[in-house]
């Protein structure tokens, strides 16, 4: 095989985005439960986590820029690199979401907890997208990749959905205010990972066949 | 970037070739637009220079070669049999791999072109001088015109060379692999230049070096075994090339 390491170096920024990604997910998934059972330390943990996601996002843009700089790289394998730099971004963003979710959590108070019946399943929607986006980023799957940002959709839905529930909440109990508007803010947060999701999943789409689509 | 579609200068048309027995270029199709740079590229071999020296019929000099297909160029065939073929390289100029410089004074590697062409004596100094502007020379050598081009550095020589196209007038300029004999700083001056030079002239280019074909070219054609594989816009072909031959090529995968 030729450039042999220069593959070996296209396929380890691969990686580290599936890495990340994973990552990212799994601070997701410990922000639904720290939130659950206002589970401050996991709080912290997730909090901590964030630096190793810095981490990988550095790791990721120096590695992109090197193989920019240094093998020229051509169609495919640069949109292989351009489409991991952007990813690494939007991963970014995602994670602090989580850790946004994990500061509302160490800020609330023990007692006085309030769910809004409808959260788990947006958590367990966003968390889907996410795991289908690096799966269809990892084997290259243009069809699992436009599937996955069709959610955005419903994801948007229960937001508005989940927005009005608790504003009439608030109107109808004015103790629970502290706590809704915290919920307004995940509900917020979660959105908002859906649409990162759809960004990573258009970026999947220019990675395999050069197109740029809006999917959003 | 030139749009694809405007106005055609070369339009090749079922291009075969044979060394003796050996086929060498197998039914090449393609236009090339006017005023715009055309890079050929492929692992060497592939028949991009046979295909080059095609479009002034340089290959009628080498012993045994058959060529059949038309070649276009301002709507007549250049292979059509009253075509004059000093008259066609005159129109379609061509400048080599190492520069090759006359053995006599820079003035007169320029004049050269001219005078067998029976341009007037007195009209000969601007043209000279002219083709020297043109090809970016003229200020470092417009104080020593008397001196031999072979004093000239590589970079400096091959620049000579372009001018002395030039001088002739043509329409059409070849390259064949202009600056793998060049050091970066002479590369970046003949490829500043070729941009330039657009504007006047249809640029056809051979080039081994990837990147200098996706800096300067409009449109890139990558042949493979004496095959066109892919003809199209520079940009798609070095973002998003649609076959896998020229991905793999571009890639590195092989070549």
């Amino acid at each position: 095989m030729v450039r042999e390491r220069y593959l070996g170096n296209l396929e380890k920024l691969k990686q580290n985005v599936i890495t990340m990604g994973h990552l990212s997910m799994q601070m997701i998934d410990d922000a639904q439960v720290t939130l659950d059972k206002v589970d401050k330390e996991l709080a912290d943990k997730i909090i901590q986590a964030d630096e190793r996601v810095d981490n990988y996002e550095y790791e990721i843009e120096k590695c992109s820029a090197d193989l920019l700089a240094l093998q020229q790289p051509m169609a495919k394998d640069l949109r292989l690199i351009i489409t991991s730099y952007k990813i690494a971004i939007d991963l970014e963003r995602m994670s602090d979401m989580a850790v946004d979710i994990a500061k509302i959590v160490k800020n609330m108070d023990d007692d006085v907890v309030f769910t809004y019946s409808d959260l788990d399943n947006i958590f367990i929607l966003c968390r889907e997208m996410v795991a289908n986006t690096i799966k269809a980023y990892e084997d290259g799957n243009v069809e699992l990749a436009r599937k996955t940002a069709e959610s955005d959709d419903i994801v948007d839905q229960k937001f508005y959905k989940g927005w009005d529930s608790l504003v009439r909440m608030m109107i109808s109990s004015s103790a629970i205010i502290p706590n809704a508007t915290d919920l307004m803010f995940v509900l917020r947060y979660l959105e908002r990972i859906a649409d990162h999701t759809c960004n990573i999943c258009e970026s999947i789409i220019y990675m395999q066949t050069g197109e740029r689509i809006d999917l959003n | 970037m030139s749009e694809m579609g405007s106005v055609d200068d070369i339009k090749v048309e079922d291009l075969n070739l044979w060394y003796g027995e050996k086929q060498a270029l197998y039914n090449v199709s393609m236009k090339i637009p006017k005023n715009s740079v055309t890079a050929l590229i492929g692992p060497s071999g592939c028949g991009k220079s046979t295909f080059l020296r095609c479009i002034n019929r340089m290959n009628d000099l080498i012993k045994g070669c058959r060529i059949e297909g038309k070649i276009h160029i301002d709507n007549k065939n250049i292979y059509d049999r009253d075509v004059d073929v000093v008259e066609l390289r005159k129109n379609v100029g061509m400048v080599f791999q190492k520069p090759n410089p006359f053995p006599m004074s820079i003035y007169d590697n320029i004049a050269y072109g001219p005078k067998i062409h029976n341009v007037k004596k007195n009209e000969i100094a601007p043209i000279v001088e002219e083709a020297l502007k043109g090809a970016a020379l003229w200020k470092e050598v417009s104080d020593r015109m008397d001196t031999s081009a072979l004093d000239l550095s590589g970079g400096q020589q091959q620049r000579l060379c372009i001018a002395r196209t030039m001088a002739v007038k043509p329409e059409i300029i070849l390259f064949d692999e202009p600056c793998s004999a060049l050091d970066p700083i002479s590369t970046n001056k003949i490829e500043d230049l070729i941009l330039e030079l657009k504007k006047d002239y249809t640029i056809v280019i051979v080039t081994h070096n990837m990147q200098q074909a996706a800096r300067i070219s409009d449109y890139t054609a990558y042949f493979l075994l004496g095959e066109l594989i892919e003809f199209g816009e520079t940009k798609q072909i070095f973002e998003n090339p649609q076959e896998k031959s020229t991905e793999d090529y571009i890639t590195g995968r092989f070549g």
